[in-house]
């Protein structure tokens, strides 16, 4: 009984922001592996940032969507449906080299990955 | 069942790598398109893929045609990976070889069930290859004596003196002929007269060495093509075939039966015959003469005295 308590409170807070029974019923309920699978995505997502905001500092629109491309796989992949949603319309307005747009977005996608990061870190915690 | 999984995102090659593991699966694990071609084109690479099309250097489409290209040998079955899902992307994904896609984020009994069909493919090639080897193993051999048939000695005679006139080398051929084997199969049977040629068959193939060959040349004669011998020697060579023969009794169903054989032989170097027919043709007139002087012995194409 207290293991499950303790699940539904991690999972409520994490779940602002992950669909968390996608995920789980994608890596088929191996609790140990979504830990496993926060660590890592805690680790890369910076990287991926970094990558993005450089190809839009450079003004490189083909790099900007292969960043974006990869960031909302990433994104998609943990279930975390805002973050991929934004991160495909900076792919889009990429590819219709709508600047203003990416610029837009990005800020947007900026605030929600600081948020659900803060909220990984929390549930990695317990 | 082995299988490679190529993203360059860990994230999800990871979920990837665990949820295949699951299943059962050996999985390798890599994050670019180059070390996917690299394992899937190695010789005992795996023959199941999972490819994420966006990678750097070589994506997804590209792993698919260079494995294709390299690769042409046993099919190796290749799924793309992705998060487009466009009709004109699908198709362009499986116009560079893929064999399906599967749409990102994966859902594992998706995933599973498309890597079943997969199997189920690579399980019917297997059934095709193994038929295929065992027509050919049926249309080159001889069914009796698993030794190889006539045609197929014949042609292997024919391009080692091929060979051999192109190196400056030298080919023997031995043809023997069981002594009196139709008094054997009339006396006991062709039944015994079966096991007679079976154990000759093992006997020729243990008294020569593992690169040459050895035939069924009619009912009970039987071709040797002896590679890169001295021509000097084509004689001594065929004597130890005949005393591996009959140097014991062979035991068969109906008791152990003494078998000698009489054997002619040709040695290539410094003849000047210019078709595999005119060769068969000499070691043949030496056969004859071997069993003119009384059987149970051995002569030289060219020295019948």
């Amino acid at each position: 009984m207290i293991e499950a308590s303790k699940f539904v409170s991690r999972d409520a807070l994490i779940e602002r922001f992950v669909d968390l029974p996608d995920l789980l019923a994608r890596i088929e309920n191996d609790r140990e592996l979504l830990t496993e699978l926060f660590a890592m995505f805690q680790e890369e997502v910076p990287v991926l940032q970094a990558a993005l905001h450089e190809a839009t500092n450079t003004g490189d629109l083909a790099q900007t969507a292969a960043a974006a491309h990869t960031l909302k796989g990433m994104l998609a992949n943990m279930s975390m449906k805002k973050g991929a949603s934004m991160a495909a319309s900076i792919e889009a307005a990429a590819r219709s080299e709508n600047e203003t747009a990416i610029k837009l977005t990005l800020a947007a996608l900026d605030s929600e990955i600081a948020d659900l990061s803060s909220a990984v870190d929390a549930f990695v915690a317990g | 069942m082995r299988i490679l999984i190529a993203d360059d995102e860990p994230v999800s090659l990871r979920m990837l790598e665990k949820t295949l593991e699951r299943a059962g699966y050996e999985v390798t694990a890599v994050r670019d398109g180059r070390a996917a071609i690299k394992e899937l084109c190695s010789p005992e690479g795996p023959r199941l893929a999972l490819l994420d099309w966006m990678m750097p250097e070589f994506d997804g489409p590209a792993v698919c045609r260079e494995v294709r290209r390299q690769r042409g040998g046993r099919h190796v079955h290749l799924v793309l990976l992705t998060s487009k899902n466009s009709k004109q992307e699908v198709v362009s994904g499986l116009e560079s070889g893929a064999d399906d896609y599967l749409i990102k984020p994966f859902d594992p009994d998706e995933l599973k069930a498309r890597l079943h069909t997969g199997l189920r493919i690579l399980q019917l090639e297997d059934n095709l290859v193994e038929a295929r080897e065992e027509m050919l193993y049926k249309a080159t051999h001889d069914s009796l004596t698993s030794l190889l048939n006539r045609g197929t000695i014949v042609e292997l005679l024919a391009r080692e003196l091929t060979r051999t006139r192109r190196e400056s080398g030298c080919t023997i051929a031995v043809l023997g002929d069981l002594d009196h084997f139709k008094l054997v199969n009339d006396t006991f049977g062709h039944m015994v007269g079966d096991e007679v040629l079976r154990e000759v068959a093992k006997r020729l193939l243990s008294s020569v060495r593992s690169y040459d060959f050895v035939g069924r040349y009619g009912g009970e004669e039987f071709l040797l093509v002896i590679n890169n011998c001295d021509a000097m020697k084509a004689l001594e060579r065929a004597e130890e075939i005949r005393t591996a023969i009959c140097r014991a009794p062979i035991d068969t169903s109906r008791g152990p039966l003494a078998v000698t054989v009489s054997i002619g032989v040709i040695a290539s170097r410094g003849r000047a015959l210019e078709t595999v027919e005119e060769f068969l043709c000499e070691v043949d007139r030496a056969l004859y003469a071997a069993k003119s002087a009384g059987r149970n012995c051995c002569r030289e194409a060219g020295f019948e005295i």
